[in-house]
This record gives structure tokens, sequence and C-alpha cells, in this order.
């Protein structure tokens, strides 16, 4: 692509000038993020509301304030909206998306629309949450964050309230897996150049692994909320002893989800903690490889860990202490980064700013709930605890004393950044005694309350229990806590109004995002800076060595930095106009109004259709591809699909495992060996062949030839077809058979399965027919051979896990199994 | 050379592999399927039927990912990006069978074992 160097202007208008509209079309990251922090304060004021509204009703024994019904709803939701609607997005979608591409010297995310997107997707899924409340049969979902089948199937929890829950959570999901793939993708591919992984800012690292954990940790999650949909609109029984199904099942898979998902939300707060603890010891980070490594540790430890949050399901003693060992090891990653921190602090020169006070406090109450942790770790013990307040206590000391102590930390640290003007540190430091005070008092008698057998999610209790001074110490301490939140808004607001105007850099930070103006221009950076460190900025303004103040450089460009033309990817309403398809879309399914859903399923399609024909710069390389240092050289968007590949292939893995669990637990009903070979043997060498065309297609188009590219892509899709037709036959024919939907745990384990291969192969044949279009709008030239590389894959993937299937679902249908 | 132009470079020397690979993969895949179908229906086979059925189509799932998705040919970030996937769903999956396995042996364990431990229930 020619790039005509525009002339810079001398001033450059920050990112947050414009009018309104202007925020609804916006792609800029930062903007973006903005609208992801603005919304998650909001849902931070309501979730806050919803746990005063529990300690007030705990307040006294026998209290009538709320009634148990209320009460459901209200710690429903209160867990719910903390965990999806406010530590997440300021978490990923607020501090990643401001931060991740200004550390790494980029100009925004990898797929900016798409990031768009997240954030729009996102604010319809918690809408949609919350529409229980304007139906009369409504009501707010009220079984728990973990909604426990099967206390979630119909005939347990009849009402709309679980169905908004169950699909505002895959509308949620789908939201957070786009922004982990576009983190994923920006940070392999998108970094400055010198910039290699060991150079990373710690936070960068955080949100590098914390996408990876997303993406293979929301499958479960997304495959459990399905069966559960299916259960509760199709009548089928995933969840219920009925049929030999167990309700167990959802636990498995929501813990694989639940347990990386702490570490979603504890990783980047890592992250932060680690940018904000050396810059005021004015000291570098202590042991960097050990953090990035013990990072990866605690990842990969978090996917074998789940069962510690059913050893009271009776797992049995084998799978119990193989847990219990697990989850104990995860304190050896988790122990390496707290020394270093303390190691970190320990002989600076401190400067005792709030975030500061936040980022020390992080220490010392994450560390507690982190020993609270251990202790349940072991069985017995456990058994004691579980859903018993000394849990609420635990989670709160990681969740609230580690990961709401480091976002804390994080405003007042980057809010100059972001809005150009300085926090009151006066009253921040009051807002962090009272948070430490209120804190404490609300969540440590949790651990006695607890221990004497105060149970979790109890809406009251009786007066004779020796609870109530505790709880009455507790709710006035909430209060404190409340009240410090509300100066953190005054000092907010204030600061907005006529708050100091903060320079570039205000803490003599080492990170490239305080190379630029407070707030940013739009583009960034004037000159994509090259690296030659870590702590980039900081060896910029003081050379490398850490403690020598060398020649202080000012704190613009970097000196001769030569002028690039800069070209931003143009606002789109695609993503607004989508996330509103798809909440409507959603709203008819839980109403069962037809033309709803045909009326979003509308405007979903249209503006699917749009976003892919607005793409600019279809099959070119893109200025940020050309100067990025990572991605082994490849294509920005190729590794994105090759992420999404690899969410898929969990996403698969856990539907296969369903399938084979269930298939040995299914009573009556025919059974695996009516499946027949001889025609599921011809769809897969359909299939396979279809690969081999796929292939030929794309080495036509990379030799420019025209006609063969139009006959293999023409064949592809056609065999794809009759992939389709046969699968077809076979269900009808199955059907005849006496074999439906729900008539056994093994029919419906085995339709949702094949079904969902083949609406992945009906994805692809639509994928491969607008190529053909394209191809015979003789727009697919030799230049544009990506476009049909990306297909190729998502094509071959299918074809793969098709391989997978026919052998264990088809071949093995004799082999008993679990 | 700057930055850029090695990059391009980079581009232009991915390999592509010919036709002729491709269809000798082909080749391949239709035999290993051919040799599966042959698995299930010999019944001599079926004592290592389960071992042979993986190893099959394992194979077929190394040659499309390693060919035909290029895997073989592109940067090795990409194969790091889908084995650490594949890593993480195989121990999905095994651990879910192992537990539900060792569950439904525990039970049918458990309730001979009462009837001897408890007598008069
Ligand atoms: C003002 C601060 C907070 C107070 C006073 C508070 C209070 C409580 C209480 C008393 C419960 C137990 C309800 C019950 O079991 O009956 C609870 C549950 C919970 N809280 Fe908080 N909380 C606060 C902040 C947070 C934060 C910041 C998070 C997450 C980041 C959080 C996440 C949760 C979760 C996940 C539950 C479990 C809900 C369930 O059982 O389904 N809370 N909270
Ligand atoms: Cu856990």
């Amino acid at each position: 692509m020619a790039a005509q160097p525009k002339a810079i202007p001398a001033e450059y208008p920050s990112y947050l000038k414009g009018d309104p509209i202007s925020w609804l079309n916006t792609i800029d990251h930062k903007r973006v993020g903005v609208l992801y922090g603005v919304s998650a304060l909001f849902f931070m004021m309501l979730g806050g509301i919803e746990a005063l509204l529990i300690r007030i009703q705990l307040f006294e024994p026998n209290n009538t304030f709320l009634s148990a019904h209320v009460y459901n709803q209200v710690f429903t939701m209160h867990g719910t909206t903390m965990i999806f609607l406010v530590v997440m997005p300021l978490l990923l979608g607020f501090a990643a998306n401001f931060l991740v591409p200004l550390q790494i010297g980029a100009r925004d995310v990898a797929f900016p629309r798409l990031n768009a997107l997240s954030f729009w997707i996102f604010l319809s899924g918690a809408v949609f949450l919350h529409m229980g409340w304007f139906w009369h049969h409504g009501g707010l979902p009220d079984a728990g964050w973990f909604g426990y089948a099967n206390l979630t199937e119909r005939q347990y929890t009849p009402g709309m309230a679980i169905d908004f829950w169950d699909i505002g959570l895959l509308i949620l999901g789908v939201s957070t897996v786009m922004t982990g793939l576009n983190f994923f993708t920006t940070i392999v591919t998108m970094r400055a150049p010198g910039m290699t992984y060991m150079r990373m800012p710690m936070f960068v690292w955080s949100i590098l692994v914390t996408s990876i954990l997303i993406l293979l940790a929301f499958p479960p999650l997304t495959v459990g909320l399905i069966f559960l949909f299916m259960d509760r609109f199709f009548g089928t029984h995933y969840y219920q002893a009925v049929a030999g199904a167990t309700p167990i099942l959802w636990q498995h898979l929501f813990w694989l989800f639940g347990h990386p998902e702490v570490y979603i939300m504890a990783l980047p707060a890592f992250g932060m903690i680690s940018e904000i603890i050396p810059t005021f010891s004015r000291k570098p980070l202590f042991g960097y490889p050990m953090m990035a490594y013990s990072l990866i540790l605690i990842a990969f430890l978090s996917y074998g860990v789940w069962g510690h949050h059913m050893f009271a399901t009776g797992m049995g003693p084998v799978a119990d202490a193989t847990f219990a060992i697990t989850s104990m090891l995860i304190a050896i990653p988790t122990g390496i980064k707290i020394f270093s921190w303390i190691a970190t602090v320990w002989g600076g020169s401190l400067k005792m700013t709030t975030a500061f006070y936040f980022a020390l406090g992080f220490i010392v109450e994450f560390t507690i709930g982190g020993l609270s942790g251990i202790m349940h770790a072991a069985v017995p013990i456990d058994l004691q605890q579980t859903d018993s307040y000394f849990v609420v206590a635990h989670f709160h000391y990681v969740l609230f004393g580690g990961v709401m102590f480091a976002i804390l930390g994080a405003f007042y640290y980057w809010w100059p950044k972001v809005t150009g003007r300085m926090l009151s540190e006066k009253l921040g430091k009051v807002q962090f005694w009272l948070t430490v005070i209120g804190f404490n008092g609300t969540f440590f008698p949790m651990h006695f309350l607890g221990t004497w057998g105060m149970p979790r999610r109890i809406y009251t209790y009786g007066s004779g229990m020796g609870w109530t001074f505790w709880n009455q110490f507790e709710t006035v301490s909430a209060f404190i806590l409340g009240f410090a939140f509300l100066l953190m808004f005054i000092n907010m607001l204030r600061s907005l109004r006529d708050g100091e105007i903060a320079p570039a850099d205000p803490w003599d930070a080492r990170t490239l995002e305080w190379s630029i103006p407070s707030p940013p221009p739009a583009f960034n950076f004037v000159t994509v800076p090259s690296v030659s460190g870590r702590d980039a900025f900081w060896a910029r303004k003081y050379g490398t060595g850490s403690h020598g103040a060398a020649a202080v450089a000012s704190a613009g460009d970097p000196p001769n930095g030569e002028a690039e033309a800069i070209h931003m990817p143009e606002p789109s309403f695609f993503p607004i106009v989508l996330a509103a398809g798809l909440l409507l879309c959603g709203l008819g399914v839980v109403v069962a109004w037809w033309r709803l859903i045909m009326a979003g399923g509308v405007i979903l399609f249209l503006s699917i259709i749009g976003m892919a024909f607005q793409y600019p710069t279809f099959g070119q390389h893109t200025h940020e591809t050309e100067a990025a240092s990572g991605g082994g050289g490849e294509d920005l968007r190729k590794v994105g699909l090759w992420a999404f590949i690899g969410s898929e292939s969990v996403f698969f893995a856990t539907l296969i495992a369903t399938f084979m669990v269930y298939k040995s637990r299914s009573m009556g009903g025919p059974g695996a060996d009516v499946l027949e070979i001889p025609l599921t043997s011809f769809s897969t060498f359909i299939l396979l062949m279809s690969s081999l065309l796929m292939v030929l297609a794309l080495a036509a188009t990379q030799r420019g030839d025209k006609t063969w590219q139009r006959v293999w892509l023409a064949g592809t899709v056609l065999f794809g077809l009759i992939f389709l037709g046969d699968q077809a036959y076979e269900f009808t024919s199955l059907y005849h058979h006496g074999l439906g939907f729900t008539t056994d745990l093994f029919s419906q384990c085995f339709f949702t399965l094949v079904g969902f291969h083949g609406f992945h192969v009906f994805i692809g044949v639509v994928w491969l027919s607008v190529l053909l279009v394209v191809s015979f709008m003789d727009r697919l030239p030799k230049s544009r051979a990506l476009s049909v590389e990306l297909a190729g894959l998502y094509w071959h993937f299918v074809d793969i896990v098709w391989v997978v299937i026919f052998t264990l679902v088809y071949l093995m249908q004799k082999v008993k199994g679990a | 050379m700057t930055a850029e132009a090695a990059v391009h470079e980079q581009f232009e020397q991915h390999v592509h592999p010919g036709a002729s690979v491709y269809v000798t993969v082909a080749a391949f895949l239709v035999v290993l399927t051919a040799l599966e179908i042959t698995v299930f229906y010999v019944q001599a086979l079926a004592p290592v039927m389960i071992p042979l059925l993986l190893i099959l189509s394992a194979a077929k799932f190394v040659l499309v990912a390693g060919f035909y998705m290029h895997l073989r040919y592109d940067s090795y970030v990409l194969t790091s990006i889908f084995g650490f996937a594949l890593v993480i769903a195989a121990v999905l999956l095994i651990s879910l069978l192992l537990l539900f396995t060792y569950l439904s042996h525990h039970l049918w364990f458990a309730v001979p074992l009462a009837r001897i431990l408890l007598p008069g229930h």
C-alpha cells in the first residue's frame, strides 16, 4: 500500500475531543476503554448497593427487610455483577484496552472494529442480565453466581429469570472471547520494533497470559450454558438424574471455566501491581523473568485445580487428593510473585502516593486471602468450610483485598493519563484508610462466623445463634467501605471539573504510555518508538543504569524520530447496531416472540455483512503488520484465526467429553449401534477430499490462476453441501428409527455434538461461497491470497474435528467407554 | 535492511508446497481412512481396536494440520498456539473421562462393600 506521508499538525487533539456521536461509532482503543470504564463504574455502584442491601438484611436476626426470594436475587446479581460487569470490564475492557497498545508502542489493537463490537456486545449482555426486572413473571436471576444445576432447570426455577441469566452470560462470553482474541493477537504481532517478549512491561505479560486463559477457559462455560439452554427450551436432560445424567456435569463444566476465571481476574491485577510498585520504589521490578514465568505457571496450573470447588460432591479420594495437591502447588508461583514485589520495595527510595498505598495494601490483603485459600485446599478442612461464611471471607480477600485494591491503585496511577487531570492525593489517602478499615471490618469477622457454622446464602438467622454481634459489626464496616467509594467518586468528579492539569509523566514512570501527552492523541505515537531494553521510557530518560540520573531527556518523542504517515481506520456504526440485533434476538428467544427473533436476526445478519465489506485493507498488509516485530512475521489475521481455532478446539473437546461420559450412562433407547458406518464413511471421504480441493484453490490463487481458483472453490463448496446433505439424510433416518433429539442421553449428546459440527460446516460453506462470489467479481487476485488461506484454515479445522468425531463417535460406537 | 523489509522477505520465504504434495497427502488420508474402517469391521482386531483407531486418526489429524493447514511451513508461533490449545483440550477430555469413570467405579464398589460392612441394611 503506497503510503503518502501526511503533514503532521503541530498540535495533536486529545483522543477525548469530538462530538458525543463520535463515541457511538468510535473504534479508538482508548475511547472503547473509556466506554468500558464508565459502564463498569455504573455497575460498580449497582453491585455495591446490592452488597449493602445484603448487609442491611443481615444486620439483625429474623430481619424482614428483604424477603428470602428477593435476597436470593440480590446476592446472585451482586456476585454476577461484580465479576462479569465490574472486575472483568475494568481489568480487560478498560485497563488493558487503554494501556496495552500504549505500552507496546502500537497505534491501536489488532482488530479495532472487533474491539468496539466487544464493548457493545458486553453492554447488551449486561442489559440483558437485568431485563427480567421489566417482566411480570421475570424477576432477577436467583440461583447464585454459579447457578448450580439442577436448581436452574425449568421445573425447579420456572419463569424467565434463569433464561436471562443463561443467555446473558452467553452474550457476555462472546464479548470476552473476542476481547481475548484481540489482545492475544495485538501482543503477539504488534509490539514496537525491539520490544521482545522479555522486554514487555509486566502488565502486558499479564494480559497476554490472561488472553490465553480466556480463549481456553470460556468454551467449557459456553458449552455448559448451551446445555442448560437446551434443557430449559428443548426438553433435553443434561443435568437431571432422570435419564442417567447428573447435575455434577454442570459443576465440572462451570468450574473448568470458573477457576481459570479467578486467574483471569487476578493476573491483570498482578500486572498492575507490577507496574505501580517499581515506579514508586524507583527500582526495576525484582526478578522480572521469574515474574513472567510464574504468570505462565499459574495459568497452566489453574486448569488442573477446578475440582477444589467440588470436594463436597464425593469425587472419591484419588480425585480429591489430586486436586488438593495441584491447588497447593499454585502457592509456589504465587509466593514467587509476592516475594518479588516485596524485594522490589526493599531498599527502594519510596514515593508514598495513593497508588502505592493501594499496591502495598494489595500485598497484605491478598496474602491473607491466599492463606485461607491454602486452608481449604486441604479436603477435610474444606468439608467444614465449604458453603460457610469462611469461604465468603476468603474470596472477598482475594477479589476485593486483591483485585479491587489493585484496580483502585490503578485508578490513581493511570487516571492522569486517561483524563489529563490529577486526582487529589489527600482525598485518596483518606479513601485508602477508610477502605482498609471498612474492608477488614466487613470481611475479617466472616472467618469467625463461618467457623461457627453460619452458612453462606442464608437470608436470615435466629437470635440464639450467637452471630448477631459480628454481623452488626460487619454491616457498619460495610457502610464505611461504601463511604470510601463515595469519596472516590467525589474525587473523580472534582478532578474532572477543576483538577490540576496532568503533565505527560507525573510519576517519573518507566513505560511508554508516559512518553506521550496526557491525554494521548488519537494515534498515540507520532513515530512508532523503537525499544532497546526493559523499562523502555526509563532507559530513554536516564540511560540503561536504573539508578543513575544521567542526562534527563524530555518526556516527548525520541530524538531523530522520523515522521511517518499515520493511517487510522474509519469509525463504524456497525458494532453498536450488531449488538442491538443480538439483544433483540436474545430477548425474542426468552419471551418466545418469533417476530422479534426475526427482526433481531435480520439486523444481526445485515450488520455482519456490512462490517465485513467495510474492512478497508481487505487482503492488504496494514502498516502495523509490517512494523510488527512479533508473530514470526505472520499476518495478524492469521494469528487471530489460529487463536480462534485453539479456542474452538477446547469447545469441541468439551462436547466430545460430554458425549463419551454420557454415552455409557445412557439408559433405555436404541444406543450407539444404530449409527451407520457406510454412510458416514462416505461423508468422511467427501470432507477429506473437500480439503484437498481447498488447498488446490489456495494454490491456484497464489499462482494468480483465476479459472482454477473458481473451479476448486466451487468444488469445495459442492463437497461441503454434499456432506451437509448426507448429514440431513442421516438425521432423518435416525429419527425414523426412533432416535429423536430427546429420546435418551445418548441421542441428545450425539445430535448436539454432530449438529454443532454440521453448523460449522455450514458456516464454512457460507464463507467459501462469499469468496466464490468475490472471485467471480474479479476481486480475488494473487495479492488477496490470504483471504483464501484464512477460509481454508477454518475449513481444514472443521475437517480435522470430523476426523476425531468419526473415530470417537462412529467407529468406537461399541466401546462402552467411561 | 529495515525491519519492514526483513519481515517482507520472511513473507516471501514461506514455502508453498505444490499440487503434487497435496495429492499425495490426500492419498494417504484415503488409505488411512480405509484402514480405520477395516479395523472397525474385522473382528480379529477387536482387542486392539482402540489403540489402532487412535493412532490412525491421529495420523490423519497430523497430516491435515501439517500440510493442508501449513503448520509445517509456517512460523512456529502458529504451531505453538494450536499445540497448547490441544494440550489443554486433551487434559480436559481425559480428566473428565477419568473423573466420571472413577466416580462410577467408586459407587459400584461402594454398594457391595456397604452390604458387607453394614449387615442388616
Ligand atoms: C462493598 C463491598 C462488598 C460487600 C459488602 C460484599 C458483601 C457480600 C456478601 C455479604 C456476600 C454473601 C452473600 C450470601 O452468601 O448470602 C457476597 C457474595 C459475593 N460477593 Fe461480595 N461484597 C462486596 C464486594 C464484592 C466484590 C468487589 C466482588 C468481586 C470482585 C464480590 C463478589 C462476590 C461474589 C462472587 C459473591 C458470591 C455470590 C453468590 O454466592 O452467588 N463482592 N458479597
Ligand atoms: Cu478455584
